[in-house]
């Protein structure tokens, strides 16, 4: 009894009701940290978010949501080929990456190896994966341009007057031959593809845009020149030149895909790619044992439990992860100026799938950088059509996964 | 359970309907309405131009190819600004029709289009002047020699202090603000205070691609000197103060004012912009007429986008070029050195080099 030490015995109340006081006031420190912490984050994002809009509103008009980049009515510019041209690279980005993220995820979550080789291999994919994270987009950006813009030259490389690539369909390519009218052409379908020019010196057959034979004759310098216009657009000077055009359906495709809006939205998806992967993995792992094994306890498949059991329950996390980095994806300029270049006069969205694009990150990168004030208030104005655009897209995607939960439970 | 599934593949088929409706609608924009009373009806040529190379050179091929579209509305003219260097690595590859850039081809670059038997057609379509900026409190720098400017930026010995360079100006560090080495710009700085060799500026430079950070850089340190485009100082001229430079030839100094330039008086800084055209796309209708209408407008154009137009006589050398299908560089002489100088003494028929 006598052995124990006097400070438990005997306890001193003054000190006891210091400390306690004190450990409260320390509580109360770090509970006020915390919440200043929290505010800063809010307070950077509100002051960018007042400086952006103080800078870009006098510029948000409908000229801004409706015209395309000019660069003599520079107050006149505008984004929509940009904001075509972003939702075109992400909508290729989306499909791609989520079936490929989600499935990559089912399988290192649900299907994972006993065989010692396999399990290997599984733990060999994962560590790749979780490192893959964390490179940065440009290395993305430049892988995507040896393996999708020039596909490692295996098909053929693109080369102006040359070649055009390994065709595959959708195109029809003519020959376009001046005529004697300023500013006319007639065109002349193609019969041998290798030949990318021809000279004309008797006369022949051209198509009109209707697609009719129109029969053209051939004016010989030093012979009297037709004044008529209607004759002048029906006849070539001897030996005038026919270049190959291409006249391209909207199903156009061609290997390898160059510096199209494919190119670019694949490389995005490779980008989010191990985004997608570890949130579902993450959310598939949140799915309680106990429901696969009542699952499995039924006589169910794997595939079957996954299918109707982990999926279904996983579904509103990887909706959040896959919205996250779609978001991530949208506003993601390095790697798209890499594969498909700083182009930002384009008057019009892609119209085939080998299209080019401007995407909006691309044009206020560029319009940030001009000297003139107006640019950099377009910019700031692109900016927040930017975010709005954003915020549409991902309350579209929680509308439809609040949809998706309120239908399971 | 079926009835989910059908739900959430009714929601992908919702997105990716989404998507093709996007792409399903229009995606035409109205660029511009012609004028009425233009009275040409619009030409029905087609086909698709490439362009590639220099950032400071897109401006104005972007304001040509708005004009152009007004008139001939089916071409397709892309025009990307990667930088000179890519664009002409691009250009000998063959993968695009016309190079834009703003310094002349170098020996390297003129050998690898051989290589690869590339032809062109090489077109001067502006002036751009380099401006030197010092801060607006600068009272001591009013203007400076090349030999100055070699002693501020070349070496590693170079002026740390601004009393290194005159005894009698103030003993504190100078601090430079220069664009990226990947510019045409950087480029052309060095050639002009270094000379041909190969060598670098100083590397304790802050380097960077925006202008803008150039400007503000210079703006916020009253010991500060930096070069840009001249397009860049005419938009931030009450923040900064150009130094005159003294023109070699006749000792005087001059001020980076278009009417200096244009005229050549602001030497060495004042420097022409390129477009280089492959001879083996002429004959290809839309690509010979845009690039004639590309000279033709060039001098209104470049203006209204900040640069300086080239004297008629110039342009008119170029059109000659372009109709005789004169092939070759004028900056390159036949051993394979670069020529430098003004662009009126260069730019003649008789040092065109095949």
């Amino acid at each position: 009894m006598s052995s124990m030490p006097d400070a438990i015995v005997k306890q001193d109340a003054k000190y006891l009701a210091d400390n306690a006081r004190r450990r409260k006031q320390f509580s109360l420190w770090f509970y006020f940290l915390c919440v200043a912490i929290a505010l800063i984050s809010v307070v950077i994002l509100v002051v960018l978010m007042i400086s952006i809009w103080s800078q870009g509103q006098s510029r948000l008009s409908s000229d801004l949501l409706t015209r395309s980049h000019s660069e003599l009515e520079i107050e006149r510019s505008g984004m929509w080929p940009a904001i075509l041209g972003s939702l075109f690279v992400c909508g290729t980005c989306a499909l791609v990456a989520l079936p490929l993220g989600v499935g990559t995820a089912v399988f290192l979550e649900e299907f994972q190896p006993t065989n010692k080789l396999l399990r290997w291999i599984h733990g060999f994919v994962q560590l790749n994966i979780s490192n893959l994270a964390g490179v940065p987009s440009i290395v993305y950006g430049l892988l995507g341009l040896t393996v999708f813009v020039y596909m490692f030259n295996v098909f053929g490389q693109i080369r102006v007057n040359e070649s055009a690539g390994m065709e595959i369909m959708g195109y029809k390519h003519f020959y376009q031959v001046l005529t004697l009218e300023p500013g006319h052409v007639v065109f002349v379908p193609q019969s041998d593809p290798t030949k990318r020019q021809t000279t004309f010196d008797e006369p022949f057959q051209a198509v009109d845009p209707d697609g009719n034979s129109i029969e053209i004759s051939i004016w010989t310098p030093g012979t009297p020149k037709p004044s008529d216009p209607a004759i002048r657009r029906q006849t070539v000077r001897a030996g005038a030149i026919g270049g190959t055009i291409t006249e391209r359906s909207w199903y156009y495709f061609r290997l390898p895909f160059d510096k199209s809006f494919l190119s670019g939205g694949l490389t995005l998806a490779l980008v989010i790619l191990p985004i997608i992967i570890i949130s579902s993995q993450e959310s598939l792992r949140g799915v309680p044992s106990s429901l696969r094994e009542a699952s499995m306890g039924l006589g169910a498949t794997t595939w079957q439990t996954v299918r109707d059991v982990c999926l279904p329950a996983a579904l509103p996390g990887i909706m959040t992860g896959a919205i996250l980095a779609m978001g991530r994806a949208i506003g993601e300029a390095a790697p798209i100026l890499v594969v498909m270049g700083a182009a930002v006069a384009k008057s019009t969205g892609p119209k085939h799938l080998m299209d080019d694009a401007v995407t909006m990150p691309v044009l206020i990168f560029n319009w940030a950088g001009r000297q003139q004030d107006e640019f950099k208030e377009l910019s700031a104005a692109a900016i927040i059509v930017l975010l709005v655009v954003l915020l549409l897209l991902n309350s579209t995607a929680i509308y439809i996964r609040h949809h998706v939960q309120k239908a399971q439970s | 359970m079926p009835r989910n599934r059908k739900r959430a593949i009714g929601c992908v088929a919702l997105f990716s309907s989404l998507m093709v409706a996007m792409a399903g609608c229009g995606s035409q924009t109205e660029t511009s309405t012609t004028e009425p009373g233009s009275g040409t009806a619009a030409s029905n040529l087609t086909g698709t131009i490439k362009i590639n190379g220099s950032s400071t050179v897109q401006p104005i091929a972007n304001a040509v190819k708005e004009e152009f579209a007004k008139l001939y509305p089916d071409v397709t003219v892309s025009v990307d600004g990667k930088g000179t260097g890519n664009g002409f690595k691009m250009f000998q590859d063959k993968e695009t029709d016309i190079s834009d850039a703003s310094r002349p081809i170098k020996p390297g670059e003129f050998e690898a289009c051989k290589e690869n038997g590339v032809e062109f057609i090489e077109m001067p379509v502006a002036y751009d002047g380099l401006t030197i900026v010092v801060h607006p409190k600068n009272d001591w720098v009013d203007t400076l020699t090349v030999d100055q400017l070699k002693q501020i930026f070349v070496g590693a010995d170079a002026a740390k202090k601004w009393s290194d360079v005159d005894s009698s100006w103030p003993e504190e560090t100078i601090e430079i603000f220069s664009p990226g080495t990947g510019s045409g710009t950087y480029d052309y700085f060095r050639e002009v205070v270094i000379g041909k060799s190969e060598a670098a500026l100083r590397n304790d430079m802050n380097l960077n691609e925006d202008d803008n950070v150039l400007v503000n850089g210079v703006a916020g340190n009253p010991y500060a000197i930096g070069f840009f485009g001249v397009a860049y100082y005419e938009e931030s001229k009450d923040k900064l103060k150009a130094a005159k430079i003294v023109n070699p030839k006749d000792e005087q100094a001059y001020l980076p004012t278009p009417e200096n330039i244009a005229s050549g008086a602001y030497a060495p800084f004042s420097r022409p912009l390129f477009i280089y055209v492959s001879t083996a796309s002429l004959p290809r209708a839309e690509v010979a007429t845009f690039v004639s209408y590309f000279l033709d407008n060039a001098p209104t154009l470049c203006e209204r986008v900040g640069y300086v137009r080239l004297p008629d006589e110039i342009m008119q050398r170029a059109m000659n070029n372009l109709d005789a299908e004169n092939a070759g560089t004028h900056y390159i002489d036949a051993d394979g050195n670069s020529r430098s100088g003004a662009v009126a003494d260069i730019y003649q028929p008789e040092n065109l080099t095949k």
